[in-house]
């Protein structure tokens, strides 16, 4: 890429995608967890209630998809926020975010080791003896993803990559 | 017109043997997963270190050298939870289904937020440097 874009806009295209990937998730996993939590019993009406009457099943391979792609490029472009974001945030005392971000790194990891689970209950949305654990594990992934979606959102606020 | 949002058939589960083990294979792994992971960043076992100014990557822990920047360690304790629950989960598959059908599978999503306490304490140098 050298030439043609800058190292800075090379980044901050990567944390875009980066973005736009977690968005997608983000809406994806709150429509499902809208969908287990606070169940339609009719399609039509407000725009709450067609927001939880989705098919909530046909969203599972979708954030399976979306969480590792977001996962790969979030790891990805963590190698420069190691060097270039997170040293000037502890020099200049940004320690509380900094902070937020290694939460947000193992809170990743986790979600992580929950989607085989998650699919695989997914995948048997008509068997009853998951009904409890499908609609846990998918509250705390979509609770999960929120809790990152933030913390990524002030960390770039504090300081982005053409910081 | 009414319908239910979540509602399809039910159904019993799986009987045979090939989805059974599938099952049991991703209950387990993500079952163990988020306590293998907190385990193994406590006890500091990555699979293998990243210096992200050099580009260098070493097999296994290697601490910080003079002039190479910050390691990452992330990476390498992401690897060995999954190397980890890989096994377990497989070790899993061989048990007698009257076994694996006890898993409780409320754990699954109860352990990652009992895991919540132990991340934020591990994260002790930060609040601390924060508070000063």
């Amino acid at each position: 890429m050298a030439g043609l874009i800058s190292t800075n806009t090379f980044w901050t295209l990567w944390l875009l995608v980066h973005l736009m990937l977690a968005v997608g998730l983000l809406g994806a996993l709150t429509h499902q967890a809208m969908a287990v939590a606070l169940p339609a019993r009719r399609a039509a009406g407000g725009i709450v209630s067609r927001f939880r009457a989705v098919p909530a099943a046909g969203y599972a391979s979708a954030v399976c998809v979306l969480w590792l792609l977001t996962f790969i490029v979030g790891s990805y472009i963590y190698t420069k926020y190691r060097v270039q974001i997170r040293i000037p945030l502890e020099a200049a005392h940004y320690y509380k975010t900094g902070g937020f971000f290694d939460f947000k790194e193992h809170v990743a990891a986790m979600g992580l080791l929950l989607l085989p689970a998650y699919w695989y209950f997914w995948k048997n949305a008509q068997n009853a003896d998951y009904d409890n654990a499908r609609k846990g594990v998918t509250l705390v992934l979509a609770a999960m993803c929120w809790f990152m979606f933030i913390v990524g959102h002030v960390l770039n606020n504090a300081r982005g990559f053409a910081s | 017109m009414t319908t239910t949002a979540a509602a399809p058939p039910r159904t019993a589960a799986p009987s045979s043997a090939a989805p059974r083990k599938l099952g049991t294979f991703a209950i387990t792994f993500s079952l163990f997963g988020p306590v293998v992971y907190c385990l193994v960043q406590y006890f500091n076992w990555p699979l293998l270190t990243y210096w992200p100014a050099t580009g260098r990557l070493v097999f296994g822990y290697d601490g910080g050298r003079s002039g190479e920047g910050p390691n990452m360690l992330w990476y390498g304790w992401i690897l060995t939870a999954i190397l980890i629950v890989t096994g377990l989960s497989l070790l899993a598959t061989m048990l007698p289904a009257r076994v694996t059908r006890k898993i409780p599978l409320a754990l699954i999503w109860i352990l990652p937020i009992l895991m919540i306490p132990y991340i934020v304490y591990s994260l002790m140098p930060w609040w601390i440097m924060a508070a000063k």
